[in-house]
């Protein structure tokens, strides 16, 4: 399919030799800028990760992933307190956004009318353009002013990004659920609420856990919306949301405004960890998705 | 059934754009509540990087293991000490500026308690200039406002004979948050410089004309670090730490103290009284003083007089201002003199729960 | 058929629970809206709308104005859209119409992968290894090419404005093609054909038929991608460098509405002064709103069957 193009003979009003040359020539210069743009994504997602590994890797350690800060102006020691606060905290979250998430998603794709539907994920999507420093100013006027940091206002900041993620994409895939599969359920005598949980849900699992899976990848490198309600933590591992917990992100943030250069080494070792969680639930998403995708096309 | 509910959505939708259409003004601050952080044997405090490495350096692994309180502190600038103790947040914050009037007023019913003495250090990374550098408070606010661009200006030369300037340009480093160390800086620059009393004045944080923004004592340091021909106020530990070229500031007595426990000492001598509100500024001390570093700074511990933690918060700040002084001269915190304590004391005496 | 009270009671239970939780998202919504607006109050009862417009940010004299900010957010953004804009539909060109079938799919999801990156991550790789490469090559550079031109005439500096921009380009490309790939996807495969019938090259066939089908689409994908650009803080925080001056200088320091929201909320020591910035965070919100609505609206006139949620898969 690629030799096709521009050998098809001239049409009638392309005559001449040169103004056909030009043309060729033109085409195969926006092939190769199109060519070059895609390649130079690639390149700087290459760039970025193989940075962060090859910094970072020398960092990892049973010390860095097991022992907290080093005292000041000594080297050394880790960040366990961030990543214990971390999966905490993405934790929380998930167990708040989840649930309301597919609820959202079998309002709109189940029980809303057209327009209702259309409404309420257009909210969702304008939730999901709500900048995250915002949503932690919101949060700290909602839950910390007045009381304290704590890992629930954190938790509380990420399950509002998170929302929209997974509610929107719970939408989709149970948009997907084909009609003929819940018409015939209904026909049999089924109520709605049983065809929902029994039939369209489980159909959807797939896409359901991946769009939660990519909530949890965005959310878990956040920082902004940790900065005002998760940020002053102590240096020893806490799993008590009740205070501020820790954060990988938040850790890389104040890692990065140091000047000693061990402390950089260890930004780049928490860096790595993180985009490696990430892209691991990003590959496990999309896996899961496909595998997913491929029982409903089927069904279909 | 249907109606009701696409009106239900529809009037929270148009709720939602009268919210965002006219604003709201009702005022609803957080200072009034207060309770930090719950749990029982914690304390949370947060704010100066300044005196940051003797907290969580020193007094925290120290005071936990004897008096089982757990203390956590947050080293967010000491604006953010004001703040967050002003928004009740934090159980005590932390700042080496002392509070103004307003500030105060906001805060309603926090004290301040000074529980450490340092030095702010001036930094520099010009390569081939060696340490020490001679510079003067009226130099730096030039420096700082954008006059002298250039490391061998002929003003700076003419201070340090023999010293080879490179022809490099300056870049001043500066606090992006709000800071204890940036007071200080500017409350001397002030103080040196009528110019820029009036135009920029002082503060935890001041606009600064010309430069750029670290955030903490950690944030200036690295740009220090990453950045050639820059300079920048900065913590004295600090400098310590990452053994920084500093430079030897010029005092009213015109003499050019070596920044240290000896200079900062000199310095907090000159203080001849304590004000009711423990305010005790050391900057730019007289001529009469001229061993003294001209900007030696207390640093504060900012308390409520009413905190539900006051059975935890006054046995620490206690040993804060007593035993914990033993740590400091490690890290250049000079101890405290014995008046301050006696009206730290005095102080912490009144805080209730 | 007799029912159990079960099924007499789950169907409305789970109606009323999906209409609940649609309902607490609205609510969620408007809440941030409300609050946000709330603690902006005091600032907007001082200084009313010049905030937008004043240029002074003195916490010495408590004058706060934003003008500084919204222009850094403007600069920033505008040029980072310029850049990842052609970029991005060169890319869906290249994944829709050119590469061939089995790279499309690797590249495809390797561009998407770029917006997995967390931003405090590319803050770290736009300090410490973007900057030098900036600093020492390509900014004298530019001023040796360019340096007619004021924005290309400044001082190198290992912080401003520059890899701010790159660093935004590089979040709002993944976004930008994403979307405007599913548009070109949806251009008529007999159009193309046709156009190639009549002896187009293949660009003359994008020019002719891709690009005016999709224009809409490409319109709504990039100012989706400005939403983006917009709201970013920490990535930017970390290297624009934090000063309220004004300047044409690409190379020197700046800072954003968000930048500036996240070095100086946590420490702002008067009330005025958090509320400002709470002003700051409700201007930038409405901006991000009224983007993120047009651009939503956009799309999906054009193509109803797009989302317009980035991160999520279909």
């Amino acid at each position: 399919m690629s030799a096709t193009a521009g050998q098809m003979g001239p049409g009638p009003a392309l005559r001449g030799d040169g103004r056909l040359r030009r043309r060729r020539l033109v085409n195969r210069l926006m092939e190769i800028s199109a060519s070059i743009a895609a390649l130079v994504a690639v390149a700087v997602l290459a760039i970025v990760i193989i940075s962060v590994a090859s910094k970072g890797i020398s960092s990892i350690s049973i010390e860095f992933l097991t022992k907290n800060a080093p005292l000041f102006g000594q080297s050394g020691g880790g960040i366990a307190n961030a990543i214990v606060g971390t999966l905490i905290l993405v934790a929380l979250a998930t167990v708040m956004a989840v649930p309301v998430g597919i609820l959202i998603g079998i309002y709109t794709s189940e029980f809303a009318g057209a327009r209702l539907a259309s409404l309420v994920r257009f909210v969702l999507d304008i939730l999901n353009g709500v900048p995250t420093i915002v949503t932690g100013i919101f949060v700290f006027g909602l839950l910390v002013a007045g009381k304290a940091q704590s890992g629930w206002a954190g938790a509380f900041a990420l399950a509002v990004i998170m929302l929209p993620i997974v509610a929107r994409s719970a939408h989709e895939v149970l948009a997907l659920v084909p009609k003929a599969m819940k018409e015939s359920a209904l026909a049999l005598g089924v109520t709605r609420w049983k065809m929902v949980l029994r039939i369209v849900l489980p159909t959807a699992a797939g896409g359901i856990i991946t769009g939660a899976l990519l909530g949890v990848a965005r959310v878990a490198g956040e920082t902004a919306p940790l900065l005002f309600t998760s940020s002053i933590f102590a240096n020893e591992v806490s799993t008590k949301p009740g205070g501020a917990l820790a954060s990988i992100p938040v850790k890389i943030f104040s890692l990065t405004e140091e000047p000693s250069p061990s402390a950089h080494s260890q930004a780049w070792g928490a860096a790595l960890l993180l985009i490696f969680f990430i892209l691991l639930l990003n590959v496990l998403a999309r896996a899961i998705y496909a595998r997913s995708s491929r029982r409903t096309t089927r069904a279909r | 059934m249907k109606t009701r509910k696409i009106g239900a959505l529809a009037s929270a939708a148009l709720l939602m754009l009268g919210v965002a259409a006219c604003g709201s003004s009702s005022k609803e601050k957080g200072s009034e509540s207060s309770g930090a952080s719950s749990g029982s044997k914690t304390l949370v405090g947060a704010g100066s990087t300044l005196v940051a490495p003797l907290i969580t350096g020193d007094w925290i692994p120290e005071y936990q293991e004897k008096a089982k309180v757990a203390v956590t502190y947050g080293p967010i600038g000491s604006g953010g000490g004001i703040a967050q103790i002003t928004a009740r947040t934090v159980d005590f914050g932390a700042s080496d500026a002392p509070l103004t009037e307003d500030e105060f007023k906001e805060a309603k019913g926090v004290v301040q308690i000074p529980w450490a003495l340092a030095a702010t250090d001036v930094a520099y990374n010009v390569e081939g200039v060696g340490n020490e550098l001679k510079l003067t408070g009226p130099l730096l606010a030039e420096i700082y406002e954008g006059k002298i661009t250039t490391w061998n200006d002929s003003k700076i030369a003419a201070l340090n004979p023999g010293v080879k300037l490179p022809a490099e340009k300056i870049t001043p480093v500066y606090r992006s948050d709000g800071s204890g160390d940036t007071f200080a800086f500017t409350n001397f620059l002030s103080h040196v410089s009528p110019q820029w009393a009036s135009k920029i004045g002082h503060s935890t944080t001041v606009s600064f004309p010309v430069g750029i923004g670290g955030k903490g004592n950690s944030g200036v340091g690295a740009d220090i670090t990453n950045t050639k021909g820059s300079i920048g106020y900065i913590a004295i530990a600090y400098v310590l730490a990452n053994k920084f070229d500093y430079a030897l500031v010029e005092n009213a007595a015109k003499k050019f103290p070596v920044p240290g426990i000896p200079s900062i000492e000199a310095a907090a001598k000159t203080l001849k009284s304590i004000p009711a509100n423990n305010e005790a500024t050391i900057v730019d001390p007289p001529a009469s003083a001229p061993e003294a570093y001209p900007i030696s700074t207390f640093t504060y511990a900012l308390v409520p007089l009413k905190s539900p933690k006051a059975d935890l918060l006054k046995p620490f700040l206690k040993w804060a201002v007593t035993t914990g002084q033993e740590f400091g001269p490690k890290l250049d915190f000079a101890p405290l003199p014995p008046e301050i304590v006696a009206a730290d004391e005095a102080t912490i005496g009144k805080i209730e729960s | 058929m007799r029912r159990g009270l079960t099924d007499r009671i789950g169907d409305p239970t789970l109606r009323s629970l999906t209409t609940l939780a649609s309902l607490a998202a609205v609510a969620l919504l408007v809440l941030i809206v409300y609050k946000v607006f709330d603690q902006a109050g005091e600032a907007f009862s001082h200084f009313g709308l010049s905030f937008v417009w004043e240029s002074e940010w003195n916490p010495v004299t408590k004058q706060f104005g934003a003008a500084d900010f919204l222009y850094g957010t403007a600069v920033t953004t505008f040029a980072a859209i310029l850049i990842a804009a052609p970029m991005s539909i060169a890319i869906a060109l290249f994944l829709t119409e050119l590469a061939p079938r089995q790279i499309r799919r690797p590249v495809g999801v390797l561009v998407e992968l770029l917006a997995a990156i967390p931003s405090v991550v590319l803050g770290l790789w736009g300090i410490i290894v973007l900057s030098p490469v900036l600093l020492k090559t390509i900014e004298p550079a530019l001023k040796s090419a360019l340096g007619w031109i004021p924005l290309f005439s400044g001082e190198a500096s290992p912080v401003g404005l520059l890899p701010a921009i790159l660093i935004l380009t590089i979040m709002a490309v993944p976004i930008i093609s994403a979307v405007t790939r599913e548009v070109f996807e949806t251009v008529p495969g007999d159009l193309k054909e046709g156009a190639l019938a009549l002896g187009a090259t293949r660009w003359e066939m994008v020019k002719m038929v891709v690009l005016p089908y999709s224009r809409t689409g490409i319109v709504g994908a990039t100012i989706l991608g400005l939403g983006r650009a917009l709201g970013e803080a920490i990535a930017v925080t970390m290297v624009i460098g934090h000063t309220e001056h004004i300047s044409a200088n690409l190379f020197g320091p700046a800072d954003t509405a968000a930048s500036r929201i996240a070095s100086e909320y946590l420490g702002a020591t008067s009330s005025l002064q958090i509320s400002s910035l709470a002003y700051l965070a409700a201007i930038l919100l409405v901006l991000a709103l009224v983007v993120n609505m047009i651009a939503r609206l956009i799309v999906r006139r054009a193509h109803p069957k797009i989302p317009t949620t980035p991160g999520i898969l279909r």
